[in-house]
């Protein structure tokens, strides 16, 4: 396109053609106030902030709606357009409130920037301020029209950009107002993008307070987009539901693989913290975030390996130290940088927790084995099961050029307490384990202490080992509880009577070193001080026995290793867990790195493939490269930011996974496949609808104000 | 992580942070601001001027007020209990100070006034539109930045800072901050002034170091950002720490955004009770907001209930207000009828209606008995004179027609004060009252002169303490650096 030439404020400018004033002006560092006009936004020439001079042209021309043309000479900042900037100010303050105390947006509020750059702080005319009342009924979007100025530029976004038009502009007893198209933004099929939050100049339109707060200290991308800050990986959760919704399985599975080498595993497994995350809690439930990845990596069709990055041989050796989750990403990551991979495992099989700590019922072994298989074919990688690695440091010794410490938390404890030793108690790592090999054993009535997803996955593989009552008792109230809502819900579908708030005083014998159950007391409070100490306070008279010839404790797991720091050969902490420094899993032994559970306690998997993906950084920068992993697996992806009208958006429900049903998969566990069978293409395809989103929120211009011009002016 | 080069860095940009930046560049120190928020200014975007004593434009007013006046006034008022070699410094370049902001930085000023009778006409209101308007310090802000942009400084917005970093010697060397994208920037620099306007917006800090429970017995306005940084950063880096306070007034909590008509008509000096229905307060003494918050914070719930009768109301309506200050002076409250309804309607608490004075006090949780009491005896007070606390008869008018207007005032505060100890140059101290090298403050996260009640005989304090105290840091970090170099 061609050029113009014109001259603003005496400065020569070269404009494309077809540009407004305005933007040639801000283009060109020249700061003009404007208000209504919104760079996402069609202008409308309203507000009259941005009025200009023009040689030759009576009186003042819109600058936001004025194109530039050849020989213009313009004046920002002649008296006339001052003098009118300065009423137009005074006439937003007419409805806007005269004081700024108790407004949340003080300090990032446009209309206050603006009147401070005018030099009218308005309240010239009388105030005519609009009397209604703030309203938080609706979710996530808080509503304080009495600081309205009309500007439009939520009505304008919510129709113009979204397509959607839940709030529109009315006369309400005769003054002109936005309000909501209905009685409430549901009710108006709102999407709850919050474009309209981001384009308010003033604080009319809002997150509600809770909200707003956790955007504190982030960036937009982290604060506007919760799901994928939420989930350690961060895996980009947005991008992948709008492939799924496009029917682009293949290229949401490929997102996926972006960040994390067990994407199927998790789509069973994942504890979601993506979900506990979702602003659509606000609305009703989450958006079924785990089940949607897994339906995504069920129809993947492999064309995410045309784009993954495969680095040449380096000829530094890594050797890891455990091969479970945590263990092979960093492996896979490794192998793909070019470094020559040695996994040891003391286990039969690879795959760690994946195999030996979460049941084949709930995460199928061919779907685990085929993740690993290519996990094992990225590169140069060698696998040495049933190898116990006794001193991590040693390995440097063997010719080894880095060494991750990857062991996991395999050893269950159990709480000292009378009767621990009796025949019949169990202890979670170990069990689960026999279960896995086919040996496990338990009587008819079993007590599961412990309140986890560990102690879940003991009472339902007790439960498929025939017990026929089954108990579990944890000090945490129900609501308190770590297991997961849903696993909580299936272990009460299959008969899992749950004590809540109780303190195990003692297993009991019944005369021949056997179980004859256990005694526990109701608990009103308990809690750990700043040095994880717990506190109890016992409710009197509340003791009971629970009949038991199975105890299976469940209450935590620790590392498999000595607790004398010169076995092993690195600095621990907690106990026997391993002691890092920083993000990156470095330990006291240049070197050596270690992530997982054996670093921060049992968490999940997901975690643990995150701190081997921040190791795996450090540990190839320690090797002399360049530490990047990042990939582009996934085709580019047009963000739409029209979404249009879906009727009844609000109130859509929460897809639930096929689950199959009891006793079927009590009886036939080992036949039936997995419980949880996810998502049906329907059920993808109602669910992956209801997302809200959030990440088109980031493609709106951010507010600018005054100083913001003045600077890019000075680089410019 | 990036890093930037300066001599000074300041942290937050309100009056005191621009002065000081200001004066710093002027003095040709290289300084960056770093700012939390898009805006400059602050908590002082909603005020309208600052003090001055000694100015052009008192002698044009044939105003009668002088330093060594002022100065005695002021640490009468105080007890002593004050920085008097910082009181007095202030006082002796309030002057100048003005006459820089005018004649070097630009900033014009309508004149200088009283806030009400009984104070000095000290305070320096800032032209709005070439008069008397609000928030003029927004527009004198605006002017400061501009002047302290032209003298080289650079000022970063939404840059919050996080630390203030100290070398091997123990002198101030950096600043970590973060800027809008979320990455870290470390500004290394000789020396650090803070600026950051205290904690109004940090609840928790505000029960710590004052006592007061926000939305309990104290509704300040809570700016946000004001979170106490500066004070937690320069104690951090080794500054002793000063009693804190809030600068106290009174407010209606949820009223300050609606028509003016209501703060303005219930300010007036009508009858005032407690929540036992007692009279505790010259009604005339709402003027000073001061010593009216102090009253209500005294009483049981701290809440005070201001009274009318419809009379009273329709008086208003019809001819104006009885007496007006610089913040509530509406041309008119004839729509206060119609205010009182929609507030209502509104279901705002703070304002309440009733056609007998025992339905009133039930509406306001009084003894009705007692209420009443109080009004009968007020009323006959009325008739001959205020022989409980001595108000002007002219303000002596009865609560006697229905329906009856009540409006529950609380404490309020514009922020904190202090937290920082600095001396008369706005060096920081230690504990030992040694200067932390490097370290400078200034401004509210300073400002423990007020002693325990501020001090509104002379408006415009707290921004003049603000701008000048913000001079004296720029000139003394310049100092600093200089000497270093020498």
């Amino acid at each position: 396109m061609a050029n113009v030439n014109l001259i603003i404020d005496g400065k020569q400018i070269s404009a494309p053609e077809g540009q407004t004033i305005l933007n040639a002006a801000l283009d060109n560092g020249i700061y003009i106030p404007h208000l209504c006009s919104h760079e996402n936004l069609h202008p409308t020439g309203s507000c009259r902030m941005c009025v200009v001079e023009q040689q030759g042209v009576e009186g003042v021309v819109t600058s936001c709606i004025t194109k530039v043309q050849e020989g213009m000479v313009i004046n920002t900042k002649g008296e006339t357009a001052e003098a009118i900037r300065k009423l137009s100010c005074d006439f937003m303050f007419k409805t806007h409130p005269a004081e700024c105390t108790g407004c949340p947006k003080f300090g990032k509020c446009q209309l206050q920037s603006l009147s401070q750059y005018v030099g009218d702080t308005g309240r010239k005319l009388k105030a005519n301020t609009i009397s209604v009342k703030a309203d938080e009924t609706n979710p996530i979007i808080l509503h304080e029209m009495y600081r309205c100025i009309l500007c439009g530029r939520c009505v304008r976004v919510c129709e113009e950009v979204r397509g959607v038009g839940a709030i529109k502009f009315e006369k309400v007893d005769g003054r002109e107002r936005v309000v909501i198209d209905g009685d409430s933004l549901k009710d108006a099929n709102c999407r709850f993008c919050t474009a309209c939050v981001e384009v308010c100049p003033t604080g009319s339109i809002r997150e509600h307070k809770e909200l707003a707060e956790k955007l504190i200290g982030k960036t937009r991308e982290e604060g506007f987009v919760p799901c994928r800050y939420g989930c350690p990986a961060h895996i980009d959760v947005p991008r992948y539901i709008r492939f799924i919704k496009e029917g682009n399985y293949p290229a949401a599975s490929a997102v996926v693989r972006e960040k994390v080498p067990f994407p199927h595993s998790l789509g069973y497994i994942c504890v979601h913290n993506c979900e506990m995350e979702c602003k659509h809690q606000e609305l009703n439930e989450a958006i079924s975030i785990r089940n949607l990845k897994r339906y995504a990596v069920e129809h993947d069709d492999d064309s995410w390996k045309a784009n993954t990055f495969h680095k040449s041989p380096t000829g530094k050796k890594a050797a890891i130290i455990g091969g479970g989750p945590t263990g092979l990403t960093a492996a896979y990551y490794l192998a793909k940088l070019g470094h020559s991979v040695t996994v040891f495992d003391a286990g039969e099989k690879l795959g760690g927790q994946l195999r030996y700590g979460i049941p084949g019922y709930r995460l199928p072994r061919e779907v685990l084995d085929r993740e690993i298989e290519e996990i094992l074919a990225a590169g140069d990688i060698t696998v040495k099961t049933q190898t116990r690695i006794e001193n991590a440091p040693k390995l440097l010794e063997e010719g080894y050029d880095v060494v991750f410490v990857a062991l996991g938390t395999h050893s269950g404890s159990k709480l000292p307490m009378k009767g621990n030793d009796l025949k019949g108690v169990q202890v979670n790592a170990a069990f689960l384990r026999e279960f896995e090999e086919g040996c496990a054993s338990v009587g008819k009535k079993v007590v599961v202490l412990g309140g986890g997803n560990v102690a879940i996955d003991c009472a339902g593989a007790a439960k498929r080992l025939g017990a026929e009552e089954i108990h579990m008792a944890c000090l945490e109230a129900y609501d308190a509880m770590t297991a997961s809502d849903e696993e909580r819900a299936w272990a009460l579908e299959e008969g899992v009577v749950l004590h809540n708030k109780k303190t195990f005083l003692e297993i009991l014998d019944d005369g021949n070193g056997n179980v004859d159950g256990v005694k526990i007391q109701g608990i009103k409070s308990f809690y750990f001080d700043e040095n994880r100490k717990s506190h109890l306070e016992l409710e009197e008279g509340s003791e009971e026995v629970l009949p038991a010839d199975t105890v299976i404790f469940a209450v935590g797991q620790r590392p498999e290793i000595s607790m004398d720091p010169a076995d092993f050969g690195l600095e621990l902490t907690h106990g026997n867990y391993i002691a890092t420094h920083g993000d990156s899993g470095e330990t006291s032994v240049p070197g050596v790195f270690a992530a997982g559970d054996a670093v921060t306690g049992t968490q999940s998997v997901i975690k643990g493939i995150a701190f081997a993906r921040e190791a795996v950084i450090a540990m190839d920068r320690y090797l002399g490269g360049d530490g990047d992993i990042e990939e582009k697996l996934a085709p580019d992806q047009v963000r739409d930011p029209h979404i249009g009208v879906i009727e009844g958006f609000g109130d859509l429900k929460r897809e639930e996974p096929i689950v199959v049903p009891v006793p079927e998969r009590i009886v036939n566990y080992k036949t039936c496949g997995p419980m949880d069978q996810g998502f049906d293409d329907e059920r993808a395809a109602r669910e992956a609808r209801r997302c809200l989103q959030c990440d088109l929120r980031c493609d709106l211009a951010p507010q600018k104000f005054w100083g913001d011009y003045a600077k890019s002016g000075e680089e410019a | 992580m990036k890093t930037m080069e300066a001599d000074v860095v300041v942290i937050g940009g309100g009056p005191s942070g621009l002065s000081a930046t200001a004066q710093a560049a002027e003095n040709g120190m290289d300084v960056v601001l770093l700012e939390k928020a898009n805006v400059v200014g602050g908590a002082a975007n909603m005020g309208m001027g600052p003090l001055g004593i000694g100015t052009k434009q008192q002698s044009d007013m044939m105003v009668d007020i002088d330093v060594e006046r002022a100065f005695k006034k002021f640490v009468e008022y105080t007890h002593w209990r004050t920085d008097a070699r910082l009181v007095k410094k202030y006082f002796e370049n309030s002057g100048e100070t003005i006459k820089w902001l005018e004649e070097t930085v630009g900033v014009e000023f309508a004149g200088a006034y009283k806030y009400f009778p009984k104070s000095d006409a000290t305070w320096h209101i800032v032209a709005v539109n070439g008069g008397i308007g609000r928030n003029g310090g927004a527009i004198m802000n605006k002017h400061l930045a501009e002047y302290a942009e032209e003298n080289g400084a650079k000022i970063l917005f939404e840059t919050p800072a996080k630390k203030i970093l100290k070398d091997d010697e123990g002198k101030v060397c950096g600043v970590l901050a973060v800027d809008k994208d979320g990455e870290e920037v470390q500004v290394n620099c000789k020396a650090v002034i803070v600026a950051t306007g205290g904690a109004g917006d940090n609840p928790e800090m505000i029960k710590e170091r004052t006592g007061y429970i926000f939305h309990g017995n104290m509704f300040n306005f809570a700016i946000p950002g004001l979170k106490g940084d500066g004070i937690r950063m320069a104690m951090e880096a080794g500054a002793a720490t000063t009693p804190m306070n809030v600068e106290m007034m009174y407010i209606l909590p949820n009223s300050d955004f609606g028509p003016d008509c209501i703060p303005s008509v219930f300010m007036q000096p009508n009858l005032m009770v407690n929540q036992l229905g007692k009279r505790f307060i010259n009604e005339e003494e709402m003027q000073n907001t001061t010593f009216c918050g102090n009253a209500i914070s005294f009483q049981k719930g701290a809440v005070g209930y201001s009274i009318i009768d419809s009379r009273i109301a329709k008086q208003y309506m019809k001819k104006g207000v009885d007496v007006v200050n610089f913040v509530h002076h509406p041309e008119d409250v004839a729509d206060f009828q119609e205010a009182v309804e929609a507030s209502i309607a509104n279901d705002n608490p703070d304002v309440v209606m009733a056609d007998t004075i025992e339905e009133l006090a039930q509406k306001l949780g009084i003894d009705p008995e007692a209420l009443e009491d109080q009004v009968d005896e007020y009323n006959e007070m009325c008739e001959s004179r205020d022989t409980l606390f001595y108000k002007d008869p002219k303000f002596m008018k009865p609560i006697e027609k229905a329906p009856f207007y009540a409006a529950k005032f609380r404490p309020g505060a514009y922020g904190t004060l202090g937290g920082i100890k600095i001396d008369e140059d706005a060096k920081v101290l230690d504990d030992n009252w040694d200067p932390v090298p490097g370290l400078f403050a200034c401004g509210t996260d300073t400002c423990t002169i007020y002693g325990d009640s501020y001090m509104f005989l002379l408006p415009g304090n707290t921004m003049g303490y603000c701008v000048n105290t913000g001079r004296f840091a720029g000139d003394s970090a310049a100092d600093y650096v200089n000497d270093l170099e020498d």
